[in-house]
Formats: C-alpha cells, sequence, structure tokens
C-alpha cells in the first residue's frame, strides 16, 4: 500500500508533538543546570571534619582531605587506623552506608601515641621540624629539639628524616575508669525495658530516662545527647524503681564517658587541622623564599663574576697591607 | 472549596498511596531506615509530584487532547515526570549534597516511582480540573510523606530493640507496614 498524504500527517503529528515536548523539556532543563551549577562539594568539608587529621597518611593519601575527596568520590570508609572504629561509625552515619570494620593492612588502631625526642642524643639537625605535619617539633638547627605532647598527633613521620634515631613513639597511657562500657552492659544479662515510665516520675531533672536507656543501649549518642544526657545528675533514683532493676545510670555513665571522649577528639582534629594548614602556609612561604634566595645568587653570579671577586681580593690585600704596615 | 478538602482527605488518608493503594513501595522501604533521609525523600517527593501532575495535567490538555493523541499520555506523563525529576535532582545536588548523596540512587529513582504516574493517570481518569490534579497530586505526596516518616521513626526505635533473629532486618519492616496498612485501612469508607 503505497503511503497517502493523510496517512503521512497522522504519523506526523504525535512525531512532532513529542518532539516538541522533549525540546521544551530540554530547553528548560539546560537553563535549570546552568542556573544551579555546582562548584565545590561541600560534603568533602565534613568528611574532613570527622576525619582525626593526624595527616599520617596512613590510608595511602598525602593527608586527611585528599581522603575525605576520595571518599566523597566514592573510596570506602575504613583505611583510617588514627580514628579507628568511631570515626568509621561517624562516617557510615553521615553518608549513611553500613559501618565496615577497619581494614588493618593500613595499620593497627591500637593506642593513641605521642613522639618523645631522646634530648641527650639529638644533634639539632632540624630535619625532623619539616617534616612534623602539625608543627608540634620545637627547636632550631643546632639546638635540641622537643615536642610538644598537647600537639603531637602521633603520626610517625618524624622518625624516617631523624639520622640518629632519637625519636621514639611512646604509647598514651589510656584514661582508664572503673565505668563498664555500653558493649559490657549489653552482654550482661538485663530484663527487657516494658516502657513503664515509672522512672520518668521518679526523674529530678526531668529527662526520660526510659528513652535515654533505649538511645545508650543502640550507642546512639547524638540521640542521647538530644534526649539531654548531660543532664543527668546520677543520682540513681530511676535504677532503684525499675522494676526490670537495668543499671541505667551506668548505662548513661558509659554513653557519657564515649560523648567526652568523642567531643576531645573532635577538638584535638579540630586543633591538628589548623596547625596543618599553618604549617602548609609556612612550608609554602619557606619554598618561595629559598626561591628568591637563589634567584638573587645566580643574578649576582650573572652580572660580574669578576669583578665581584677582584674587588674581594683587592681588600684582602688591602687588609693585610694594613695589618703590616705597623711591623 | 470542599471538594479540594475532600480530596485533600482522600489522598492523604482513605486512599492514601502508599499503604491502601500499595504504589511507591520502593523508596518507602528504601530510604526509611532514617527519619532525616525520611524527611528529605518526602520533600523530593512532594516538590515532583505537586509539580508533575501540573505538568501533565497541561500536556494533557493543551497538548494531548486539542491534536487527538490521547493514546500518548503514558509516555509523554513519563517523559514530563523524567524531566521534573532531573530538574529536583540539579537543584538538590545544589542546594543540599548530603542529602543528594545519602538519597543516591533513590532520587533518580523517583521517575519509576509509580505514585508518581499513578496520581497523573488518576487525574485523567476521574477527569480532575486543574486545581484538583495539582491538589491531588499535593495531597498524594503529603500521604506519602506522613507513612514514610512515621515508618522511619518507627524502624529507628526498631533498630534498637531485641528482635528475634529470624524477624531482623526486613522481616521486622515487612511485618510494621503490614500492621501500619491495616491500621489505615480504618479510613476507608470516610469519603
Amino acid at each position: 500500500m503505497p503511503l497517502s498524504l493523510p496517512m503521512l500527517t497522522s504519523l506526523l503529528t504525535p512525531v512532532l508533538a513529542l518532539l516538541g515536548l522533549g525540546l521544551a523539556i530540554g530547553a528548560v532543563l539546560g537553563f535549570v543546570a546552568k542556573k544551579f551549577r555546582l562548584e565545590s562539594d561541600p560534603v568533602v568539608t565534613r568528611i574532613n571534619d570527622l576525619l582525626p587529621q593526624t595527616q599520617c597518611g596512613q590510608c595511602g593519601y598525602p593527608g586527611c582531605k585528599p581522603y575525605a575527596e576520595a571518599i566523597a568520590a566514592g573510596d570506602v570508609i575504613n583505611k583510617c587506623p588514627p580514628g579507628g572504629e568511631s570515626t568509621i561509625s561517624q562516617l557510615a552515619d553521615l553518608l549513611n552506608i553500613p559501618a565496615l570494620p577497619l581494614d588493618e593492612s593500613y595499620g593497627q588502631p591500637g593506642v593513641k601515641k605521642v613522639a618523645f625526642i631522646r634530648e641527650a642524643e639529638c644533634i639539632g639537625c632540624a630535619k625532623c621540624i619539616p617534616a612534623c605535619p602539625v608543627d608540634a617539633i620545637l627547636g632550631a638547627p643546632k639546638y635540641m629539639h622537643t615536642v610538644i605532647e598537647s600537639e603531637c598527633t602521633g603520626c610517625d613521620l618524624c622518625i624516617e628524616p631523624c639520622p640518629v634515631d632519637c625519636i621514639d613513639l611512646m604509647p598514651l597511657e589510656p584514661y582508664t575508669t572503673p565505668i563498664k562500657t555500653v558493649e559490657e552492659l549489653n552482654n550482661e544479662e538485663i530484663l527487657a525495658c516494658i516502657n513503664c515510665a515509672l522512672c520518668v516520675d521518679e526523674c529530678p531533672v526531668d529527662i526520660l530516662p526510659h528513652e535515654l536507656y533505649w538511645a545508650c543501649r543502640g550507642n546512639d549518642l547524638a540521640g542521647a545527647e538530644t534526649l539531654k544526657l548531660m543532664h543527668c545528675i546520677e543520682c540513681g533514683k530511676c535504677d532503684r524503681v525499675c522494676p526490670s532493676s537495668i543499671p541505667l545510670v551506668e548505662y548513661y555513665q558509659a554513653a557519657m564517658q564515649s560523648l567526652n571522649t568523642q567531643q576531645t577528639e573532635k577538638v584535638q582534629a579540630g586543633n591538628a587541622k589548623q596547625r596543618f594548614e599553618l604549617h602548609q602556609q609556612r612550608m609554602e612561604t619557606l619554598k618561595i623564599e629559598e626561591e628568591q634566595r637563589r634567584q638573587k645568587r645566580a643574578e649576582l653570579a650573572k652580572k660580574g663574576p669578576q669583578s665581584q671577586t677582584k674587588d674581594t681580593i683587592l681588600a684582602a690585600l688591602e687588609r693585610v697591607k694594613s695589618k703590616k704596615k705597623p711591623n | 472549596m470542599t471538594d479540594i478538602i475532600l480530596i485533600l482527605v482522600g489522598a492523604i488518608l482513605v486512599n492514601n498511596f502508599v499503604l491502601t493503594q500499595f504504589l511507591g513501595l520502593c523508596p518507602f522501604m528504601g530510604v526509611s531506615g532514617k527519619v532525616e533521609t525520611a524527611v528529605g525523600m518526602s520533600a523530593a517527593t512532594l516538590f515532583v509530584l505537586t509539580l508533575a501532575s501540573a505538568c501533565s495535567y497541561l500536556v494533557f490538555q493543551y497538548l494531548l487532547v486539542p491534536l487527538g493523541l490521547e493514546y500518548l499520555k503514558t509516555i509523554s506523563f513519563i517523559v514530563v515526570i523524567a524531566a521534573v525529576v532531573s530538574m529536583t535532582e540539579i537543584i538538590m545536588h545544589k542546594t543540599s549534597p548530603l542529602l543528594y548523596r545519602i538519597l543516591g540512587i533513590f532520587l533518580p529513582l523517583i521517575t519509576s516511582n509509580c505514585a508518581v504516574l499513578g496520581v497523573a493517570l488518576l487525574n485523567i481518569n476521574q477527569s480532575h480540573s486543574f486545581a484538583q490534579s495539582v491538589f491531588y497530586g499535593f495531597g498524594a505526596a503529603l500521604g506519602f510523606s506522613l507513612v514514610l516518616i512515621l515508618f522511619s521513626a518507627l524502624r529507628e526505635k526498631l533498630a534498637l530493640c531485641d528482635i528475634p533473629e529470624p524477624f531482623q532486618g526486613a522481616a521486622i519492616a515487612m511485618i510494621t507496614a503490614g500492621l501500619m496498612s491495616l491500621a489505615f485501612m480504618g479510613f476507608s469508607g470516610m469519603v
């Protein structure tokens, strides 16, 4: 059957209609894409804020920010031994992905360490000073160096450049308390909370002890904080009325302790980040200054090597003559 | 005015798209792990559903009907919905990149959220006017948001509970959804 004109038009209308629709939509989308163009990725900053800022490079990236960028681009979150499980779980929470166990091929989590310089052996070479990413080593050439303990992140980057091996990494004694951790408490045989809310009436500071208990039990520190965990005065009244005899206060203490550690770690990470940025700035300016000096010397050498040397020779001869005269 | 209120109540409670008509179950199960994410998803769906029902009404009435191309409605609605979703994606990537990351694949999947296409098609079937279409879409999205946020809050609590091992994870989520659906059946016949 040959194609007739009415058939062609009946075919053309739907095609043209859809084409027009598509073009119109394309134009609108193009406009929106142009208007809402993305310049930088703010997710990187959020991730970077959670990393411990030791700048140790154990993850295989040169510092915490590059690793944060890599995570934002899709790298796994379990490559940071200094951060350990707590950093991994916070990252997992931020990115809404399952938490992985730490990949131990990048290093052992272990205890926090600080560098210590055996001062009797230090020769004052100052090689460790530029190596320290947070400028925690104090010293000058030909003078003894020492480590500012509170700023040291224990990254071990100063060990390698030391020519006389006088730097040790000392484990910081972990601060021990008789408080049980949430995991230990969860492993104990405890009757279930039946949400009877007897504890609510008892609480003198108006927190919801049973709700808080659920949050602490699930290690939901942010949730516990919003439920006014820090308002608890540990009076133990909720403990005494609980029909299931749940050790509520022990749970709150455990949660408070982990919250405190988390907060101190955050403050330390913030300090380390600031110091790292300043360190990088300093290295940059030093490099530029060095380059300028080199250029100056090169220029001088080019200008008149002979005239300069002649001058110095003449000056030296003059000095000798003036010294000889009295004889 | 009354018909708009009726449409809203009907779409939110009585004929709730998720729990009574079983449309849009994929994001309902997929992004209900955290309240924060659920709120983000609800906002995105609210935006998409309202805009998509308005756009598809306009496309149907002023492009397809005059040209006698009503049979193309499914295809053109899908195109319109896909465009609205891409627009939402671009805007969200700029305004809240963290949410964009967390929602991940579920954001472009709003395109294939059957509730969105369902609303557009139901609008035509029930011969709604423009305002009615917009409010039907808006109500459907509100109903979706309501159950999604309620469900995510339940799941947050469930995550902390001692659940017997065979029921952990998806199983208890399904049971919870079933119970919620039963509860919503109680609204039937109200409008």
